[in-house]
């Protein structure tokens, strides 16, 4: 079979299914709704695509659903873009951060406890965040002590997404404090439900609280939950960071094109549909939504093709927040005063919801998290266009 | 890239290193005959290389970067009409306008009537600006959608006039042409009707990627000298180089660079064998506006980043500023394309 017919096929397959099982009008019934209507809703679609395989394409052959090519991913990303599914919001730290490190870093124990309990649904956040290392991971302070065949974790982790109902964390700690910042890392997997975990849902500007921060106060871990050996948590980080490399923008910018129709219906509610200037800023949006598209698309053909180049993923993610900003920016101007009228807002929607002021708000997400817009802008000067690192010896009093 | 294109894409690397920026027509021409640029897109059947519009893109984009004088674009239009003709003898036209013989186009739309009710010929009035080298052109590529054809006109006969436009981009070299009455053998009618609709598009298209790629390639130039320029110039005893502040409006260029780029290696992925279509012309219309904005976006900073010396005549930054000023009204300015992109969206979703 030529591999034209396979993927057709598999287009076909998927937007069938797609078809049948998403939820008819989520939107609607997660507008208002407290967490908890959420995260039940978030399980039982979990659940569907789990069963269906669909949740879990990037995973090895031998898992189910897994063994799937990244041509073959992109096209499930395409449709569930295209069917307007809801986001697996709630899982996605555990199908792709958690997943992808055990199975390059993790030990057969660790897989064979882990994965099997991932696919059956539990929850995982990430702790690497610290209040006072963001873009500067690397000076993170939370402490793992090692006693015996334990670690006791004190410190704190913050904006971790859903870390209210996660089951296991992601954790990054230091394990020595002399040497260079990156070289005291460790990578642990911590129990939420262990003694001295205390999660506080950080409450955002937009109403929501998708966030939160996490305490640990004398946490034990067990040595056995160590991904890779002490000293070298920063190099499982990165393979933690690189695992949805893409592929999540790839959906994204996607879901951006399908959602231009949405500012057809804004121009219309709000009387500019035939406002020249509107339409003005209206083509320009639509050309930047274009080629986010195609830069993500471009950039997975790389992967695929293997000529991923350092710096690739950068321009993506800072080409994608650039074009979500405009996209929502021109949503709130185009709504103009009504859009100012607070409306309540739908949970676990995608970046475009129609709910211009908000969606303006929540596209900071895309410029500020996984790396903010000015490291993503350090790694294309330094690493693409060979331009110098930023000098390191600057200390207070000096300046 | 295949193996052809990979050594034809080197020789213009080659060519416009050796000859400077902004290299004259009379240096780079003859070499462009001489190397076969011109047969890059040429059918295999009517002896060219065969390497579509994919292949005029990489070379546009090289020509790009060296800012070169030659009608380059016009030419590879005329050849294409040529190619999708139904002429008998399009081999012997090809074969001239290979060879040396200088074919040029307008490159905005031009202004023209064209009375087809004679039976041996048509007359055409109006006028065409942006035509590049018409001077040295034998023949001027025209069409009229609303009179649906597409000919070919000789320069030298009664009625048709050039006039040298003296724009602040030197290296394009554009004229404006009148037309008073031409009377042009029926013979040299390319294409008329339905069949000339489809031709106009496909020749837009064209247009619109080639001018893509001319951008594409002379921001990506401009950004290398301008990061060059930050690396080699030092003030406060460092180079400028190292100042987050300057590094980061170089990677918002290379940013804006890598959407356009991305966006119109995209479409010749998609629709190189598909250049007749409405909706291929629109997305060339995308690739040539994000081609056109990032390239003004690069130019303005650049000049900026450059500071003194990119006020000085002697420096080349001027020159990628006026190409880049140029650009942005080539083909459909960008203003127009905005309302464009929107209209037909709109047009879209009403369906």
């Amino acid at each position: 079979m030529s591999s034209d017919t396979t993927t057709r096929q598999l287009r076909e397959e998927v937007r069938a299914w797609l078809a049948e099982n998403v939820p008819a009008d989520w939107r609607r019934s997660m507008t208002g709704v407290e967490q908890e209507a959420f995260v039940a809703a978030q399980r039982e679609w979990f659940g569907k695509l789990a069963q269906a395989g669909y949740a879990t394409p990037h995973w090895p052959q031998g898992w189910p659903g897994g063994g799937r090519s990244l041509a073959e991913q992109k096209i499930i990303y395409e449709e569930v873009a295209r069917a307007d599914a809801p986001r697996l919001i709630l899982y996605f730290v555990a199908l792709y951060h958690a997943a992808c490190t055990l199975m390059e870093c993790g030990t057969p124990q660790q897989q064979d406890k882990y994965l099997p309990a991932i696919l059956s649904g539990e929850i995982w956040c990430q702790g690497f965040s610290e209040p006072n290392a963001g873009s500067d991971l690397a000076s993170l302070k939370t402490r793992a002590e090692r006693r015996g065949d334990k670690y006791i974790i004190n410190g704190q982790k913050t904006w971790s997404t859903m870390a209210q109902y996660a089951d296991r964390c992601l954790l990054l700690a230091r394990t020595d404090r002399s040497g260079p910042p990156q070289a005291g890392l460790t990578y642990l997997l911590l129990d939420m439900r262990a003694k001295g975990v205390t999660v506080r849902p950080i409450s955002q500007i937009t109403g929501d609280d998708e966030f939160a921060e996490i305490f640990f106060d004398d946490v034990e871990v067990p040595i056995e939950d160590r991904v890779g050996e002490e000293g070298q948590g920063w190099a499982v980080a990165q393979a933690t960071l690189a695992s949805e490399r893409g592929l999540t923008l790839v959906e994204l910018s996607q879901r951006m094109r399908y959602s231009l129709s949405m500012l057809a219906e804004a121009l219309k509610e709000n009387g500019c549909y035939d406002d020249p200037v509107a339409r003005r800023d209206l083509g320009v949006v639509i050309a930047k939504v274009d080629a986010a598209c195609a830069l993500a698309d471009q950039y997975l053909l790389k992967r695929i093709s293997g000529e991923e180049a350092v710096g690739d993923a950068s321009l993506v993610k800072l080409y994608y927040a650039h074009a979500l900003r405009e996209f929502t920016r021109l949503g709130r101007k185009i709504s103009g005063l009504r859009g100012q009228y607070a409306k309540t807002f739908v949970r676990g929607a995608t970046q475009e919801t129609g709910n211009w002021t908000l969606d303006f708000m929540n596209s900071y997400n895309w410029s500020i998290a996984g790396g903010s817009n000015e490291i993503q802008r350090n790694i294309v000067a330094e690493r693409m266009l060979g331009m110098p690192r930023e000098p390191k010896s600057w200390r207070w009093g000096e300046g | 890239m295949s193996e052809y294109l990979q050594e034809i894409r080197d020789s213009v690397r080659q060519v416009v290193a050796d000859s400077g920026l902004a290299a004259g027509h009379e240096t780079v021409w003859p070499l462009a005959v001489e190397l076969g640029w011109l047969l890059t897109s040429v059918p295999e059947e009517l002896g060219g290389l065969d390497l579509g519009v994919a292949g005029t893109s990489e070379l546009c984009q090289e020509l790009g970067r060296g800012l070169t004088e030659i009608p380059f674009i016009p030419a590879v239009l005329a050849l294409e009409a040529l190619s999708h003709c139904q002429w008998s003898d399009r081999a012997s036209w090809i074969e001239r306008f290979t060879t040396g013989e200088l074919v040029s186009a307008p490159l905005v739309e031009a202004d023209l009537s064209i009375d087809r009710s004679g039976v041996d010929q048509v007359l055409v009035s109006g006028s065409a600006t942006a035509v590049q080298s018409a001077e040295e052109a034998s023949h001027l590529l025209l069409w009229d959608s609303s009179s649906e054809c597409v000919l070919l006109i000789p320069m030298q006969q009664p009625g048709l006039e050039f006039i040298k436009q003296s724009t602040w981009d030197e290296a394009r070299r554009l004229y404006d042409v009148i037309f008073n009455e031409v009377a042009v053998d029926s013979s040299l009618v390319l294409a008329t009707d339905e069949v000339a609709g489809k031709l106009i598009a496909r020749l837009r298209t064209l247009r619109n990627f080639s001018l893509a790629a001319d951008a594409i390639g002379a921001s990506s130039a401009l950004l290398e000298l301008t990061v060059e320029h930050l690396q080699t110039r030092e003030q406060f005893g460092r180079p400028l180089a190292l100042f987050q502040a300057l590094k980061h409006r170089c990677a918002d260029m290379k940013t804006v660079i890598a959407g356009a780029e991305a966006m119109l290696q995209d479409c010749l992925r998609k629709f190189a064998s598909q250049l007749g279509e409405d909706v291929v012309e629109l997305k060339s219309k995308t690739a040539k506006y994000l081609a056109s904005t990032a390239f003004l976006q690069v130019a303005e900073e650049a000049l900026q980043l450059h500071g003194g010396i990119g006020m000085a005549d002697e420096h080349p930054c001027h020159l990628f500023l006026k190409r880049s000023l140029l650009s942005e009204h080539l083909a459909t300015s960008d203003m127009t394309c905005e309302v464009d992109l929107a209209t037909s969206f709109l047009v879209g979703t009403e369906g």
